[in-house]
């Protein structure tokens, strides 16, 4: 199970890829980083866990090339730079982080991109978290709106006890980038499941509608691919709580791949799957037969929805028998459909109808 | 198809004088003068093509400016004027040469030059005073005066002459107080427009600059911003000699001219000293063949201008190839022709007998016998011969008896003889030599690089100047260049730039065969885009081709581009394909290059990085880097740097040669060096050999895995430009990066390269011969425009060597196409192109 680590400890894990480096460089050989293949083809599903995680593949990053040399000099910088921050009690963001890597010469990021993906590469070589490097993502993490009552260090130190519904305005609470016990306790909550929304629209629809009170259940606004405090929160939840987690979402390719992440892990954070997925989550819609037995207005596949679809085919996550039919289903329908088409019928279907009818099959209404 | 000489002969038949200004009205068009905005162009085109004529004649470094101002917007009237340091015309002259159409050397002459267009700088004149009844005021100097004349010219379109006025005579000041030693400046007013742009004065004076690089020019706008193009060289283009016409070149009512305007005592001499190419062989050879012989069979004592129609056209067709001799042959049991040696007579070409002949054949031969079937077939054809008469005569006998024959045996025969009978004759036009090519003046591939670097820059300058060619007895030569690098634009169609005997070509590019010659290459291969392999290419890059011939011929009268011609084509296609080659393998050794440069960053600035970071964080000492270093780079590297040194005015070149493998390693190195353009080694520390001409070669101590040899030294004696990348080679084993692996096939080749460029040597020595002067009598006394000028200033002598006449029968030994490999062939297998 991933934790967070001591400082000590996260220096001793980072100051490992530094001697990789050097012990190459001493046997006159060119320095080296070995890190795991982040791809589909390298992910299996961990039993013990229940997540998907990375498999054995490693692939070695070697000075040979100019842009790999680079690399590793970047992540000896980036190396220095956490050191320097757990040593003075600093923290910064990944974007932080790009502008001062301006002074690391030819260790300076090209891209925004490289330096996030390095802190990727870190976390999965030396099994530690982002938290642990002090490093924080740019992204804020989702609204929850619902009867539960957490409470929050705040920057003065003190707790702040917040109750999801009482407390808050229309908007929720805002989750921080920090969810970890240190920052968030939760205390206790009067609900029966969690519902994760994805799209704005809809989630401001259920609230106005009342559904989170007349259906006793948490929402959480995904905001698209949720942030990893937006999962490890509702992971926290439903195993803190054990409640129970479904996801409502666009009826699309990317919906499913929305849901994956929160069930089983994404596979560019799979190194740490088992501390951010909710492997009991359950994806309520909008399904590719939905589509066809609501009778939902939809759109054509474009080409890159049909793409996506046949890689999901392929993708371990997707491998148990009902995704593979839902899969198959939207490829021959060849049409997917947004979760507001569900106005077609009028503004309380959904809340009147459909989630009734969906959470009913699912034991929850 | 009007050629310059066309238009004369127009003009010169047309007696009716008052017409001219109305044959400048109508024809307009193509003089240059049909629009606003081209007629702009025509007027400098003109006057600066004079200007540049003119001091090339005069050995004097051309120095022009040309400015255009604003006048009256409205009315779109500028003002023009165009000053060169040439010269000048002498007073008495100037009229003459401003006022009066056709009045020039060139229209008699036959040599590569400019003006070989338009009707020179009296259309200006005449379009000045038709579009603002104004006079062209000229100011000329000619150095053996100490003050300028100064007058206006107007046209009296009547009597085809100038009218002066306001005639004076002025000294000529410069600006920084000294007074300008020759020269000559025009200033018209004319109804105009400018226009920027592909198509513009602008880009006119910016063509020229570049094949012209000895030439500085001066351009003002109407709007007052000046551009300067500034020379380049010192060099002077060769003095090119003219040329007589070679008979493959000349039509029949050119012929017609040159016999009536001859002096010449016979037709012999005629031949002799009227043409090149004519050897004392075939002037007797073409007499014969003409009918120009008396019962002797020896060349008629005729005065050329006393050859009737007739006769002269049948000595045109003997130069055009369509009569000549006729020679028996016979196989021999291989089939191979064996000619009878001596046995020919003049014939012309054709079939046995025609198709339509066969009537009348069967008529004859009807009731006729074998007694008379010689007679009958000698009659209605040329092409027989005694032994193959016999052949027919034994196959009839044989087929058909005695006879005498019956319409149907007559038929059978009539129809042997036009399909199976083997005449054993062949025919053959009057062998000539090929034309004397120095008459040619090249820009050359070292003034190509200067011309183009100097408008456009960028990295990669290649130029090419071909061997000439000779294509319908008018010499010819290519030169193409192929500049490319940043700066230009990537995705748009490359520039094209053509040039016809140094002037720029600026309308039609489309149907030129300069054009049509790059289209025809492939360029994708080379390197750049090319949508389907045809087509003008795109890419960030320039193309150059300069055709320079003695006639080249245009599409039509508005002389924009060039017609379509094979020899002319393959020339050019030819040296294209040779451009795209040295572009990619410029693109390669870049490519290879920029690679090498990434591992010599990776190694000299972040393997150490990395080395001392990691010491840095893990407190431990620094690592030495040597292991790693060899590990990654694993190869031999030169690194050349050819550089300018604007201090000293020398290239400095640079050869590091560095061992990054893990075994110890021996190499020569070789570099190449501009050894033959007159460069001179030195500050060469390092020593060595020289390999051959232009080739330097340094054996190196053997350098231990880790080590690097420096080489290092100068080139004096070019200029900024002439040297910017040196070629490595390398003898010893393995690879190494940056450099050609010398084997024995390379040095093989540039041997052979050395040999040709020698034979250029050589050839080139030749043009310094002393000639027959005697010839050069006829020319002289018609030379007249500028020549003439450039004869009072050196007055003595109008029989130096400046104007050499070939020997035709030097030709023979001094061999003008002396043997290169691409060349072959003796002279006498000269070519007979289409005419065979």
């Amino acid at each position: 199970m991933t934790r967070q680590h001591t400082p000590q400890e996260t220096k001793t894990a980072l100051h490992e890829v530094v001697v990789e480096m050097y012990d190459r460089i001493v046997k006159g050989e060119p320095p080296t980083m070995t890190l795991p293949v982040r791809t589909k083809n390298n992910i299996a599903f961990n039993e013990r866990l229940g997540v998907y995680k990375y498999g054995k593949s490693t692939s070695v990053r070697d000075a040979t090339s100019l842009q790999s040399a680079k690399q590793l000099l970047r992540a000896l910088h980036v190396v220095e730079f956490i050191e320097g921050m757990i040593d003075t009690g600093k923290s910064s963001t990944l974007r932080e982080m790009y502008y001062i890597s301006e002074g690391w010469g030819h260790g300076k990021f090209g891209s925004q991109n490289e330096s996030n993906n390095l802190a990727e590469d870190l976390e999965v070589v030396t099994k530690c978290l982002r938290e642990d490097f002090k490093l924080r993502p740019e992204e804020d993490g989702a609204r929850i709106i619902g009867n539960i009552t957490l409470q929050e260090r705040n920057r003065r130190g003190e707790w702040m006890r917040i109750n999801a519904r009482d407390d808050v305005g229309d908007s929720g609470y805002g989750v921080p980038y920090n969810v970890e016990e240190e920052k968030i306790e939760l205390l206790e909550h009067d609900i029966d499941f969690i519902m994760a929304v994805e799209t704005g629209g809809m989630f401001d629809r259920l609230i106005e509608n009342g559904f989170d009170e007349a259906y006793r259940c948490a929402l959480v606004h995904l905001k698209g691919q949720p942030a990893r405090s937006t999962r490890r929160i509702m992971k926290r939840m439903s195993e803190e709580w054990d409640l129970p987690v479904v996801v409502f979402a666009d009826g699309d390719p990317w919906s499913f791949r929305i849901h994956a992440s929160i069930a089983y892990g994404a596979i560019k954070t799979a190194h740490i799957s088992e501390y951010l997925a909710t492997p009991t989550a359950t994806y309520l819609g909008i399904t590719a037969d939905d589509i066809e037995a609501y009778d939902l207005p939809s759109d054509e596949l474009s080409k890159k929805d049909i793409e996506a679809l046949q890689a999901e085919l392929t993708d371990p996550r997707f491998a148990d028998g009902w995704w593979q039919e839902q899969i198959r289903m939207m490829l021959e329908l060849g049409k997917k459909a947004e979760q507001q088409s569900l106005a077609k019928y009028g503004l309380d279907f959904v809340t009147d109808t459909y989630l009734p009818e969906k959470l009913s099959e699912l034991g929850l209404a | 198809m009007a050629e310059p000489r066309d238009i004369a002969s127009k003009l010169a038949d047309n007696q009716k004088q008052a017409s001219i200004s109305e044959f400048f009205e109508k024809n307009k068009h193509f003089l240059g003068f049909d629009s606003l905005h081209r007629s702009l162009i025509t007027a400098v085109k003109e006057a600066v093509d004079n200007a540049l004529d003119a001091c090339e004649e005069a050995r004097i470094l051309p120095d022009i400016r040309v400015e255009i101002r604003k006048v009256d917007v409205k009315r779109d009237v500028l003002e023009l004027e165009v000053e060169d340091n040439g010269p000048g015309i002498p007073r008495d002259n100037v009229a003459k040469v401003f006022g009066q159409l056709l009045f020039g050397s060139r229209f008699h002459a036959i040599r590569q030059s400019r003006g070989q267009q338009g009707i020179g700088i009296t259309g200006v004149v005449m379009y000045s005073q038709l579009t603002t009844g104004r006079p062209t005021r000229v100011r000329s100097k000619i150095a053996a005066e100490t003050t300028a004349v100064e007058m206006l010219l107007g046209l009296d379109t009547k009597a085809n002459k100038a009218v002066k006025s306001d005639e004076q005579r002025v000294p000529w000041v410069l600006e920084d107080g000294t007074e300008k030693l020759s020269g000559l400046k025009v200033t018209c007013r004319m109804k105009a427009k400018y226009q920027r742009g592909k198509q513009s004065v602008w880009q006119y004076l910016r063509m020229t600059s570049i094949v012209n690089p000895h030439a500085s020019i001066t351009f003002v706008d109407p709007d007052g911003e000046e551009e300067h193009w500034p020379r380049v060289t010192e060099r002077l283009p060769r003095k090119v000699s003219s040329i007589k016409p070679h008979p493959h070149g000349i039509e029949l009512g050119q012929l017609h001219r040159m016999a009536m305007s001859s002096r010449a005592a016979n037709i012999s001499i005629f031949l002799k000293t009227e043409f090149s190419g004519v050897p004392t062989r075939a002037i007797k050879e073409m007499c014969e063949v003409a009918g120009l012989v008396d019962n002797n069979g020896r060349p008629l004592s005729l005065k050329p201008a006393k050859m009737d129609p007739d006769q002269i056209r049948a000595l045109a067709e003997t130069f055009q190839g369509m009569r000549g001799y006729l020679r028996p042959f016979r196989l021999d049991h291989r089939g191979t022709r064996i000619y009878v040696a001596d046995a020919r007579r003049p014939g012309l070409p054709g079939q046995p007998i025609s198709e339509n002949k066969h009537g009348d054949l069967v008529t004859a031969l009807t009731n006729a016998g074998l007694d008379e079937l010689p007679s009958i077939v000698a009659s209605r054809t040329e092409l027989h011969w005694e032994e193959s008469l016999h052949r027919l005569v034994a196959h009839v006998s044989n087929a058909h008896g005695e006879g005498p024959w019956n319409a149907k045996d007559a038929d059978l025969i009539s129809k042997h003889i036009r399909k199976e009978w083997e005449p054993g004759v062949v025919f053959e036009p009057v062998r000539l030599l090929k034309p004397p090519v120095d008459c040619l003046s090249p820009i050359e591939e070292m003034l190509i690089k200067k011309g183009l670097s100097k408008t456009i820059d960028s990295r990669f300058v290649a130029t090419l100047t071909r061997v000439p060619a000779v294509s319908q007895g008018n010499p010819f030569q290519i030169e193409v260049g192929l500049i490319f690098g940043e700066g230009m634009p990537a995705d748009s169609p490359v520039e094209v730039l053509r040039f016809a005997n140094r002037v720029p070509l600026m309308y039609q590019q489309g149907g030129c065969m300069l054009t049509k010659a790059i289209e025809s290459v492939d360029w994708r291969q080379y390197g750049l885009d090319q949508s389907g392999g045809s087509g003008v290419p795109k890419g960030p890059a320039a193309i150059l081709v300069h055709l320079a011939s003695t006639n080249v011929q245009f599409t039509s009268e508005a002389k924009e581009a060039v017609a379509d011609n094979e020899e002319v084509h393959d020339e050019a296609r030819k040296a294209m394909l040779e451009l795209g080659r040295g572009l990619r393998k410029h693109l390669e050794k870049r490519k290879k290059l920029e690679k090498t440069k990434e591992k010599f960053e990776l190694i000299t600035d972040i393997l150490p990085a990395i080395a001392e970071k990691s010491a840095a964080i893990l407190d431990r000492p620094v690592p030495s880097l040597a292991g790693s270093i060899t590990k990654i780079m694993n190869a031999v590297i030169v690194e050349e740097s050819t550089t300018w040194n604007k201090e000293a005015k020398r290239t400095e070149v640079r050869l590091t040669l560095g061992n990054y493998t893990a075994k110890s390693r021996a190499f020569t190195m070789l570099a190449t060096w501009p050894e033959r353009e007159g460069a001179v080694m030195v500050e060469n520390e390092s020593g060595g050999t020289s390999e051959l001409t232009g080739v330097w070669a340094w054996k190196l101590d053997t350098l231990k895995p880790g080590e690097t040899a420096t080489v290092t030294y100068a080139l004096d004696g070019l200029e900024k430009g002439d040297w910017t990348e040196t070629d490595v080679f390398y003898r010893g084993a393995g690879d190494v990066i940056g450099a050609t692996k010398m084997d024995d096939e390379l040095l093989k080749e540039l041997r052979r390269q050395e040999e040709v460029l020698a034979d250029d040597g050589e050839e080139e020595d030749m043009d310094e011969e002393p000639s027959d002067l005697d010839e050069a009598e006829d020319m002289d006394e018609e030379a007249s425009d500028f020549d003439e000028a450039e004869e009072l200033d050196e007055e003595p002598s109008d029989l130096d060597e400046d104007e050499p006449q070939q020997d035709d029968v030097r030709d023979l030994d001094s061999a003008p196409t002396a043997p290169r490999p691409s060349g072959g062939g003796s002279l006498f297998d000269y070519d007979m192109g289409g005419h065979a």
